[in-house]
């Protein structure tokens, strides 16, 4: 499913020109992403990943790494890093397994070296796996870690 | 000053961006306990990063995420004298945004 | 339930009498209604307090204490979270607005910064001409209202909290100093300890039950803080209040929480009951470092 679109085809050289001077065919520009609503809500962690990434196909891989406290001091602030050393970095989630909408966070990468790491707090309604995915080239790889939860974050 | 940035080097190159922002990212499931109404759902949705004025990164936000949410990403290309920029918006089309520069 | 120092079986017979006093309302201004203490006395008392959880938890400092039960070993497994969080904490925004309000002009020109308040480490202070006792709270609304604004009136949270720790934070680093040199604070320090020892609500347990004797232990799901160092990280941004859309929260606030999690009624925040225990935890703290705001569970 393509979120992004990027100038492609011929064009003619007069709008080449304009198009270069506008920045449409800068590599690093691209036009900001919608927000991904078919990902985020209650709905099997499946169907996430597919409006997410464009597939649910995953594997584990030690390149990714999720670096966050074994036990919750409170489920509704609970700080997650994703770090990874794959390269070239599409973009990342953050899936919460046993939160009511397990699709948590994501972050779409357009250049300036970013990929790398992405860190936010989360709420975490009970002890659950967090796992974390990461696309390159095209396919995406996870970890995951359980969090333990004594005060849940919800609210409600 | 509701939208905080904070730069520092990383430890692989590159710097750290952490962005706070003020936003109560309200579930939508919580009552008022005066009223007994559900406070409307009220989150931010989308986060984009820049560099030196181009979109570098987007964060895709729910409700899922805390109160005054803490977002860090690291760049890369980034090096001192660049600007490093952040905005957000979020369900009801409100916004904000920030800026530093990499020292 | 054995009691810290053979110092307090002397003064078991007059817990009695004090916990029936306030039971029934009755205002103990002044040292009439309770047995004199002297400053030696209070002295022998801050030594065996903290002698007490110096030895309880060793490898411990007096300044690990300002940090709560986040100091505790008890804690560890929940603490790298706390810690996490502290690089940026989310409280953040609020005390920069919290500076700004702090400068920000009154009608007649002056603002908060112009307010004559002591060093947040001498609170609480003991008032001689008044015989009343001064807190931060307590002092803003009085300078608000001498410079004609209007007073703050919940002065539990929200503004009021997030403008005690803006000015208690500029103090940060400095060992708690309460000055009981006056007859008359020794009498409030006296009513404080007789409030911190004494058992209430339907639990039947004093303050000193669960932050002396069973400091480090679980209840309800959470660890028990020591009564060491308590109030010198308040104001507090607590994630649970956060949930419910009310971070911020003084000292009193907590206060009011504990006793009702003990099943006891309240007392009213800034009134004689609350000032007089948060005179006596303060002078227990003697020494123990401000960490203003802390960021708790």
């Amino acid at each position: 499913m393509k979120r992004r679109v990027f100038v492609k085809g011929s064009l003619a050289a007069s709008t080449l020109a304009v198009a270069a001077g506008a920045g449409l065919l800068s590599p690093t520009r691209v036009l900001a992403a919608a927000w991904p609503e078919n990902a985020f809500g209650q709905r099997p962690e499946a169907d996430a990943l597919n409006a997410f990434f464009g597939t649910s196909e995953v594997t584990e891989s030690d390149q990714v790494a999720l670096k966050a406290p074994l036990q919750a001091e409170n489920g509704a602030v609970v700080p997650i890093k994703v770090m990874t050393t794959l390269p070239n970095v599409e973009s990342i989630a953050v899936v919460v397994e046993k939160n009511p909408a397990p699709f948590t966070t994501g972050l779409e990468v357009m250049g300036g070296g970013a990929g790398a790491m992405y860190s936010a707090r989360i709420k975490m309604g009970q002890t659950s796996p967090v796992k974390c995915y990461v696309k390159s080239g095209g396919k995406v790889y996870m970890t995951a870690q359980e969090i333990k939860v004594t005060v849940g974050g919800c609210g409600g | 000053m509701s939208t905080k940035m904070k730069i520092k080097k990383s430890a692989d190159g590159g710097y750290e961006v952490m962005v706070l922002a003020k936003h109560p990212m309200e579930t939508g499931l919580r009552k008022d306990s005066k009223t007994g109404e559900k406070i409307p759902a009220h989150f931010i949705k989308t986060m984009e990063f820049s560099l030196n004025g181009t979109a570098v990164a987007q964060a895709d936000l729910g409700t899922g995420v805390s109160t005054n949410p803490l977002i860090s990403v690291t760049l890369a290309d980034a090096k001192p004298g660049d600007t490093v920029g952040v905005n957000w918006v979020d369900n009801k089309g409100e916004s904000d945004s920030a800026e530093a520069a990499v020292k | 339930m054995g009691n810290v120092g053979s110092g307090y079986s002397r003064r078991a017979k007059m817990k009695k009498l004090v916990s029936l006093a306030f039971a029934a309302g009755i205002a103990m201004v002044g040292a009439s209604a309770v047995q004199a203490i002297s400053e030696a006395e209070i002295k022998k008392d801050i030594e065996e307090f903290q002698g007490f959880f110096l030895k309880r938890f060793p490898g411990l400092t007096l300044e690990d204490f300002s940090d709560g039960v986040n100091a505790l070993p008890q804690y560890a497994h929940r603490r790298a979270n706390w810690e996490i969080n502290m690089e940026f904490p989310q409280f953040e925004p609020e005390m920069d607005k919290a500076a700004e309000e702090w400068a920000a002009p009154f009608q007649n020109g002056k603002s908060l910064a112009d307010c004559d308040l002591a060093p947040a480490q001498n609170y609480p202070v003991f008032d001689a001409a008044s015989g009343d006792l001064r807190t931060v709270e307590g002092d803003i609304n009085a300078c608000l209202k001498a410079n004609g604004e209007e007073v703050i009136k919940n002065v539990k949270r929200g503004k009021m909290a997030r403008l005690v720790a803006h000015y208690k934070s500029q103090f940060n680093g400095e060992k708690m100093a309460v000055d009981y040199s006056d007859p008359g604070a020794q009498a409030w320090y006296e009513k404080g300890r007789q409030f911190y020892w004494a058992k209430r609500g339907q639990l039947n347990f004093s303050c000193a039950d669960c932050h002396v004797h069973n400091s480090g232990n679980s209840a309800r799901g959470d660890v028990l803080s020591a009564g060491l160092g308590h109030g010198v990280g308040f104001p507090v941004w607590r994630t649970k209040w956060q949930v419910a859309g009310k971070p911020w929260g003084t000292i009193h606030r907590r206060y009011g929480g504990c006793n009702n999690q003990v099943r006891a009624d309240g007392f009213k925040a800034q009134g004689e009951e609350y000032k007089a225990l948060e005179f006596y935890e303060s002078v227990m703290n003697t020494g123990v470092p401000l960490k203003v705001p802390s960021l708790r569970q």
